[in-house]
């Protein structure tokens, strides 16, 4: 009995050292992802941003994931804040802004190099489900990965409604820049 | 044969184990990174510095400019209402326009003038705290301070004998918390300092107690409602005059830098330091009237913030 507890007992031993090297030596994450929002009319620009985003690469399953806070987006204007989280994202019902997805080629993000992919997921907004490719750059410099991407989101995609009053003011579509530097879990 | 079979059951759990820890493995890093987020300050407790007729916990943002004007209209019923004055419309009992300016996010300085007695009144609004989310300060309290200066001719020799009788103060704290994104609730105890009331045995300072609501329809339409205690508190209960406490319901509605509210409410009166103590009129005897405020927000100085990816431009 006792040799058989003291395989059990190895092979755990083994299979989570096994586990936290390899889930160390693949993923990557970033607490400060720049995400900024651009709303284009004849009228008005509207611009936002917030330095706190959060993601993860998981190189070897090629997860990407990216989360916001949405009340962290910062306006020029206080009182333009305050009505895109009462009255459009409604922030306190939907607080998170999310995107989930699968990286469409494999990347070593151990060498440098620069790379231009797509990642195909889920973009969660306004409590909101929406599939989506979004194409994104990697660079990797001496073990810092860089992530740079830009795409669109249409309000209606998302349930976001836009009263007559302002429709001139508002972009149909918003633009998403994001930006953001990821480091190796040790 | 025991062994055996334990040992493969054991390994095949490790196995699976294993896959469903690789499998949750972005997720459980998404939480780690996500662990320790600080209490944020909770917004927009209400829409703007007013509910119905008393102060709101809301202060202006840095540098706008609130340019506020309000109309009570006079009896809908009773003696002075019914059909012959349209149920109030052709009467002002008090017409007011303001200006609100937000000199910080927690600062305010406001002008006003009403046409009760010709009343200017300057003010200056501080929040102190702020509630915020996650344990931290549960609610909001913000103080208001109000100087009366009646500028109309008196009505007697023996009125304003003294210059300084002429003034009045309001002191009040604000204390609100927003309980739910809909519901924001507030109580506001304050006290008025004043000369020469018009009933000889009310007391010239009065402590008062109010309280005021606000409920989300709509992402922008509110009900609202403010009622202050007056009487029953430092108010003697046998006075000649017939005095009322104020109570004002409405509806308030946003679009965007606009506020408009639709109330209905038996104080005569605009500002704190006639409200409060001269309301005559009762909701039982017809004496509730209708009223508006239109207040619209202007950005003043363009913010000297210098990141691209911030600045908003209007053409």
């Amino acid at each position: 009995m006792t040799w058989t507890k003291k395989i059990i007992r190895g092979c755990c031993l083994l299979g989570l050292v096994l586990f936290f090297a390899d889930a160390a030596a693949q993923s990557f994450v970033s607490k400060n992802i720049r995400i900024g929002m651009f709303s284009s009319t004849p009228l008005e620009d509207i611009k936002a941003v917030s330095d706190q985003g959060t993601g993860v690469i998981v190189a070897k399953t090629r997860e990407v994931v990216v989360q916001l806070a949405v009340k962290t987006l910062e306006f020029d204007r206080k009182l333009m804040q305050e009505h895109f989280n009462e009255n459009y994202i409604e922030s306190d019902k939907y607080p998170l802004a999310k995107f989930k997805g699968v990286l469409d080629q494999s990347v070593d993000l151990t060498k440098d190099g620069d790379y231009n992919a797509n990642v195909t997921g889920v973009l969660s907004l306004h409590g909101v489900d929406k599939q989506r490719t979004i194409p994104c750059r990697i660079s990797v410099r001496g073990g810092v990965v860089r992530v740079e991407s830009q795409f669109k989101v249409a309000c209606v995609d998302h349930k976001i409604d836009i009263p007559r009053l302002v429709f001139a003011k508002i972009a149909e579509s918003i633009s998403v820049k994001l930006n953001g530097q990821f480091n190796q879990v040790k | 044969m025991n062994k055996f079979k334990f040992l493969l059951i054991t390994f095949s759990l490790l196995a699976l184990g294993l896959t469903v820890v690789n499998a949750q493995d972005a997720d459980s890093l998404m939480k780690t990174l996500n662990s320790n987020v600080m209490p944020a300050p909770v917004e927009a407790v209400f829409k703007a510095t007013r509910v119905v007729l008393s102060h709101s916990s809301e202060t202006q943002k840095k540098h706008d400019l609130d340019l506020r004007i309000r109309h009570h209209f006079g009896d809908i019923g009773g003696k002075f209402g019914s059909a012959h004055t349209l149920y109030g419309l052709d009467v002002a009992s008090d017409l007011f326009i303001g200006l609100d300016y937000g000199v910080t996010d927690d600062f305010t300085v406001a002008v006003g003038r009403s046409k009760q007695d010709e009343l200017y009144n300057f003010s200056g609004k501080y929040k102190l705290l702020r509630q915020k989310s996650k344990g931290g300060m549960p609610v909001n309290l913000t103080v208001f301070a109000q100087m009366g200066w009646i500028a109309r001719e008196p009505f007697s020799e023996s009125e304003f004998a003294q210059y300084s009788d002429r003034f009045s103060y309001f002191l009040q704290g604000i204390i609100s918390r927003k309980i739910s994104s809909r519901l924001s609730l507030e109580v506001t105890p304050g006290y008025l300092l004043r000369q020469n009331p018009s009933d000889p045995e009310d007391p010239n300072n009065l402590f008062v107690l109010g309280f005021a609501g606000r409920m989300k329809l709509t992402r922008r339409l509110s009900f609202i409602a403010d009622y202050t205690l007056v009487n029953g508190l430092s108010r003697p209960a046998d006075l000649v005059t017939d005095y009322y406490n104020p109570l004002g319901v409405g509806l308030e509605i946003e679009t965007g830098g606009h506020i408009f509210s639709l109330n209905f409410m038996n104080s005569e009166y605009i500002v704190e330091n006639n409200f409060i103590s001269n309301t005559k009129k009762s909701w039982n005897k017809g004496g509730v009237r209708f009223g508006f405020t239109i207040s619209r927000n202007f950005t003043l100085f363009k913010s000297k913030n210098k990141d691209p990816d911030k600045q908003s431009k209007i053409y």
